[in-house]
């Protein structure tokens, strides 16, 4: 038989697609984090840095204004789980990808796991961690690494309207148990104290973090998990009945667009959010002066004052050329006085993780919060360690665990619980866990 | 191997074999830019996701720190795709919705064609352009425009059912679905009449000639002579329609911002999206990519095989 022209060209193209998918079968290269470190680079260097913050390349213009040979740009990507982590799984499979990338707190060890973070412990962070927010630092702490220099967070923290709660007679709750109270109130004049997005559990999560849960650890070479502790299990059954009682509306979600249209025509009393909410709330319309900011409801024994919801780290990826320098640039925006206040003013940050500077700005009252000075007089003692729960820490399939609890969630509105969720998701997760063939086991109740 | 290389080889002159190879060489060099595209970004990627749907990595320990292996599963991502209620959950949901939704646009896009070749047509390019207009708009600026009517506290529809008493939730776990279902037919029902209203201008003038002779009215023509002589049109817009409904996406994502029942995996791209990008499992992904065509084909292949035996 004659191999003709076609019967090469086929053979061609079967042998590219091998190729091709041996290239796409993944990993089986070095780990980054067993790979010699990398030394300081010579000469000048630019690097870039991935974020969704707003005009981020302000902010490093101002480092490179002072470094001139550590050059850093921004380039902004879609927010984390919309677009942005997408765009760097990709970079990171293909061996590309920025130096920096900014990865949520919660998503870390999901990047992680696939193997696209540095340790920043070989790059010498240590000598910083007394910068950083204990929690926070706490917080990207794995295993004996450090995989994410703290950018911003939230502690959380009340905000509510003074005038409809007069109008109810109601006082602001120093308790969850006397939220109830306050909620009760609130429905008898028609309005909402709160709503709750059975599709977004992690505010609940961190309600339960507050109540002092602690879903996820490491002991030894696995995952323990326990999500049906007395903490968690109180603040579902807390909320169950609260949904049960119709104190607080399901409809929608905090900062939605039916969120906004409830809040600007007076039907929703307040909001326990994050400190970020403050500019989020600035949007409801005609809302200037109706606001103020109290602590967060409390739960009791074992429970912490606040909590912290959201925040985003400035993470050196694998690919990165210039580990060390990407570091101190993160060092730099994240804990000097400039930093800081540059990205709060163009950028819009939320709470700073360094342990002794909010950013000038925040310092004194707020026209919007009717002069209230509630960073200093609420969020700063929030986001100390001791309102803050120390032992909490994120796991490698954050994402894919929130919406099996948020299935679960959901089943509330046909009967279902949340306290029943919880239970049927802890089972769930730990299968998930244990597809990617990650240990795992349930903690002993 | 085509034939006339092989009849021409064995006893070509020279010169009979040059033009022979110039001759099947010209076509190939012709189609070269067109298959090298087709095959990089059609049949490599299609290659590539069967076989990641076959392929499982596996990380040990509590980050993979005891090694991550790669290996041949067989059906074991498929097993798992299955296994997943809300995955089986998104294609009946999308079922129910092709039942309803494909029925009630390509009922309406007939209608539409009809009325607009009817004979008693007033402007019909107007309304021509007028129906097709929808089509033009991208379905996530679509789904933003109808959000406005959805949201409460923004939907005028909604605040003037209140005046009348009418409790209206177009984004509740029972209506959501068909609030989609609006959408996707207001985009494509006046993009399906136009195909039927191609097909209905190569009808002869002769055959409505001959039913006017025989004195047939309007309702006559149209169930027929129209209607039979359209059927091709028919079948292909279904079948697109039955393709398009499995692989809806941009809707029920866009909506999910508003309407806390659409979650993550509500339809089976959705969730394929989502277990790819989300959670980062680009080999389950890759079965429910696979396990969605196969549906798709199926279906197409069924109603087919259906209006075939029909005819």
């Amino acid at each position: 038989m004659r191999v003709t022209r076609r019967d090469l060209l086929r053979l061609g193209g079967a042998g590219a697609a091998g190729a091709l998918l041996s290239a796409c079968a993944g990993p089986g290269a070095t780990p980054v984090n067993t790979r010699p470190t990398i030394p300081p680079a010579d000469g000048p260097i630019t690097l870039t840095y991935w974020s969704w913050l707003k005009d981020l390349q302000k902010v490093c213009d101002v480092w490179n204004a002072q470094n001139p040979h550590v050059r850093v740009e921004a380039s902004w990507i879609p927010g984390g789980n919309d677009g942005g982590y997408q765009k760097m799984y990709s970079a990171l499979a293909a061996g590309g990808g920025p130096d920096i990338g900014q990865v949520e707190m919660r998503t870390v060890p999901e990047f992680v796991l696939v193997d696209g973070l540095v340790d920043l412990r070989r790059y010498g962070v240590d000598q910083y961690a007394d910068r950083f927010n204990e929690t926070l630092w706490q917080q990207v702490s794995f295993v004996g690494g450090v995989y994410g220099i703290p950018q911003d967070s939230g502690p959380l923290a009340l905000y509510y309207r003074p005038d409809l709660f007069e109008a109810a007679g109601a006082e602001v709750p120093a308790t969850w148990e006397e939220w109830n109270e306050t909620a009760r109130r609130m429905r008898a004049t028609d309005v909402y104290l709160e709503c709750l997005d059975l599709s977004d559990t992690s505010w609940f999560a961190a309600l339960a973090q507050q109540a002092g849960a602690r879903w996820l650890r490491v002991e030894g070479e696995e995952w323990v998990i326990h999500m049906t502790d007395d903490a968690t299990l109180q603040v579902a059954r807390h909320f169950d009945r609260a949904i049960d009682e119709d104190l607080i509306t399901t409809a929608y979600g905090q900062f939605s667009t039916p969120w906004y249209a409830a809040a600007s025509a007076g039907q929703i009393a307040s909001a326990a959010q994050a400190s970020w909410g403050d500019a989020l709330l600035q949007s409801v319309t005609s809302g200037a002066g109706q606001w103020r900011v109290a602590p967060l409801p409390t739960w009791g024994p074992g429970g912490y004052a606040s909590s912290f919801l959201g925040g985003s780290t400035a993470a050196v990826l694998a690919n990165s050329k210039h580990p060390k320098e990407a570091m101190e640039f993160a060092i730099w925006m994240t804990t000097s006085q400039e930093g800081i206040d540059a990205m709060i003013a163009n950028s819009g940050i939320g709470w700073s993780p360094s342990r002794d500077y909010i950013g000038q700005s925040r310092l004194g009252g707020s026209d919007f919060f009717g002069g209230q000075s509630y960073n200093t007089e609420v969020f700063e003692p929030a986001a100390q360690p001791a309102a803050q729960n120390p032992d909490w820490s994120w796991w490698p399939i954050t994402q894919q665990s929130f919406n099996i609890l948020s299935d679960g969630f959901r089943q509330k509105v046909s009967g279902g619980t949340l306290v029943d969720a919880i239970a049927t998701a802890e089972n769930a997760i730990v299968e998930a866990f244990t597809n990617k063939g990650l240990s795992i086991r349930k903690a002993e109740a | 191997m085509s034939a006339t290389e092989q009849s021409s080889a064995p006893a070509a002159t020279s010169g009979r074999r040059r033009r022979s190879s110039q001759l099947t060489a010209a076509p190939w060099l012709l189609l070269a830019p067109f298959l090298l595209f087709f095959v990089l970004t059609f049949v490599l990627p299609i290659l590539v996701a069967v076989g990641q749907s076959f392929t499982r990595v596996t990380r040990s320990g509590v980050f993979g720190e005891q090694g991550v292996t790669s290996e041949f599963a067989w059906f074991a991502n498929y097993a798992q795709a299955l296994e997943n209620g809300n995955f089986i959950d998104s294609i009946f949901r999308m079922l129910l919705f092709g039942v309803v939704q494909v029925t009630v646009m390509i009922a309406l896009s007939t209608v539409l064609a009809l009325l607009l070749e009817s004979a008693s047509a007033r402007w019909p390019g107007f309304f021509r352009a007028v129906y097709f207009l929808p089509y033009g708009i991208p379905g996530v600026i679509a789904t933003i425009l109808w959000s406005f009517l959805y949201v409460p506290g923004l939907s005028p529809v909604i605040d003037a059912a209140e005046v009348v008493g009418i409790e209206l939730d177009f984004l509740g776990a029972g209506t959501v679905l068909w609030s989609i279902a609006n959408i996707v037919t207001w985009t494509y029902a006046g993009y399906n009449m136009m195909i039927i209203v191609a097909q209905l201008k190569a009808i002869p003038t002769e055959v409505y000639e001959a039913a006017e002779v025989d004195g047939a009215g309007p309702l006559r023509v149209a169930a027929s002579i129209q209607l039979p002589l359209i059927r091709p049109a028919l079948v292909l817009t279904t079948v697109f329609s039955i393709i398009g409904t499995l692989q809806l996406f941009a809707e029920p994502q866009v909506l999910s911002t508003v309407a806390p029942d659409v979650d993550s995996e509500y339809t089976p791209n959705l969730s394929a999206y989502t277990t790819a990008f989300a959670y980062n499992d680009y080999n389950v992904a890759a079965a429910q990519a696979v396990l969605i065509a196969l549906v798709a084909f199926a279906l197409s292949f069924l109603f087919l095989r259906l209006t075939n035996r029909r005819s």
